[in-house]
């Protein structure tokens, strides 16, 4: 390889197109980490709520405000996409849905019902709380 | 619908990005970086033009790689992409270095990267490329010169799933014979021509090339296990069973979304687990 080390490295990452089979692989992972995140913002906000009234009622106003909802909103998103490519994985660890076309289907599939489920989850939860 | 893809000889059209919106020169070294080239013009007389953007390196240079644009002339050139690289040879700059044999798809020796994605330069129609088209060597491989990529660790990567016949039998008056159906079950992996457009667009393999079989081995991997004729399956698993080696496929699927012979590498390690699965329960 000494010799092979000298010559450059073909592009990669840096050229190659994106594809619906990269680009959900891709968001799959990124998901996957956000949802960590999430995690760690969930157990703040239990903490909160156990810490007293006080220190929940900040979370909850942060909660409340245009960025929070907008990053509430993102991590539904995220779960969803998250949980509908992850059920996506457990076809193909069966060995079912190679056939290009249904890895396409699948993948379209994926996008639209993690779309249609967290505007679905955001409705449900509005009529919840205004119905209390 | 274009959203669909039936088979991979289709031309992506729909996608928002041409490529992954990330910095040119990201985690790229300084030899490897592709500073802008030179322009050669058409010849004169030149009736229908066409700009190609090549990758060009040339080793005795000692300067690192560069994209230099051809004007082509079609109305005197072939149909495919291979065409235009043979008239920019002869016509151009005969320096232009590439491989090429069969011309029909067969031997595997112009791979490379068209328009972001990998195929074959000779079953690739000028017609499908993209308005100003681009033409890269095989992707995350070193380069000997301008579109001929180093295969030596491809290669190696291929030896070490031992793909030959293995047997412990006394062998046979005759040959080993099978029926048709177990003929059937190499279906789909004899076919490989090795010319790794799908290692080389795994992304997966680009970030664990050293450890990473990538698709391509191990979809000739696959076959061998698929023989009935190998006696060596127990030992193929064996070697196959690492986190790296097999397990680093994560089932992004670009290989078979690539795959210019319109085979199935992703459904092929699918089948490696799954056997991985079975022998464990």
């Amino acid at each position: 390889m000494s010799t092979s080390s000298g010559r450059p490295l073909s592009p990669r990452l840096q050229i190659y197109r994106p594809q619906l089979t990269s680009v959900l692989s891709f968001t799959h992972r990124l998901t996957g980490l956000i949802m960590g995140l999430y995690a760690v913002a969930l157990v703040v906000w239990l903490v909160a709520a156990a810490a007293g009234s006080q220190p929940y009622s900040s979370v909850q106003t942060f909660i409340h405000s245009g960025v929070g909802q907008v990053l509430l909103f993102a991590g539904t998103w995220c779960f969803f996409l998250h949980l509908c490519g992850g059920i996506r994985h457990l076809f193909w660890d069966a060995g079912r849905g190679f056939e290009l076309s249904t890895i396409y289907v699948s993948g379209w599939i994926v996008v639209a019902a993690s779309a249609v489920l967290t505007v679905a989850t955001w409705i449900a939860s509005w009529m919840l709380s205004s119905s209390r | 619908m274009p959203m669909i893809i039936h088979s991979s000889s289709q031309v992506p059209r729909t996608t928002l990005f041409r490529r992954f919106p990330v910095p040119r020169n990201l985690g790229v070294s300084a030899s490897s970086r592709i500073a802008p080239g030179r322009s050669w013009p058409a010849p004169a007389g030149a009736r229908r033009v066409k700009i190609f953007d090549v990758y060009r390196y040339d080793p005795d240079s000692g300067n690192s790689p560069r994209l230099d644009s051809f004007e082509v002339d079609l109305e005197e050139c072939g149909p495919m992409v291979l065409d235009v690289l043979l008239w920019i040879k002869n016509k151009v700059d005969s320096t232009l270095t590439f491989r090429r044999s069969c011309r029909e798809g067969v031997c595997g020796s112009c791979a490379m990267n068209i328009d972001g994605t990998n195929w074959l330069a000779c079953t690739r129609f000028v017609s499908e490329t993209r308005e100003r088209p681009t033409i890269y060597p095989l992707n995350n491989m070193r380069i000997i010169k301008d579109l001929v990529p180093d295969l030596t660790h491809v290669f190696a990567q291929y030896s070490l799933v031992e793909p030959w016949l293995k047997t412990s039998t006394v062998a046979p008056e005759s040959e080993r014979l099978q029926s048709p159906d177990e003929r059937r079950q190499l279906d789909g992996g004899w076919e490989c021509i090795l010319c790794f457009c799908c290692t080389s667009g795994c992304p997966s393999h680009w970030w664990n090339a050293d450890r990473f079989l990538g698709p391509a081995v191990l979809l000739q991997a696959w076959r061998w296990l698929m023989d009935s004729r190998d006696e060596a399956t127990g030992e193929r698993l064996d070697d196959l069973e690492d986190p790296f080696r097999l397990y680093r496929c994560h089932t992004i699927l670009n290989c078979t979304r690539t795959c210019p012979k319109g085979l199935n590498p992703g459904k092929a390690i699918a089948g490696i687990k799954k056997l991985l699965l079975e022998r464990r329960s």
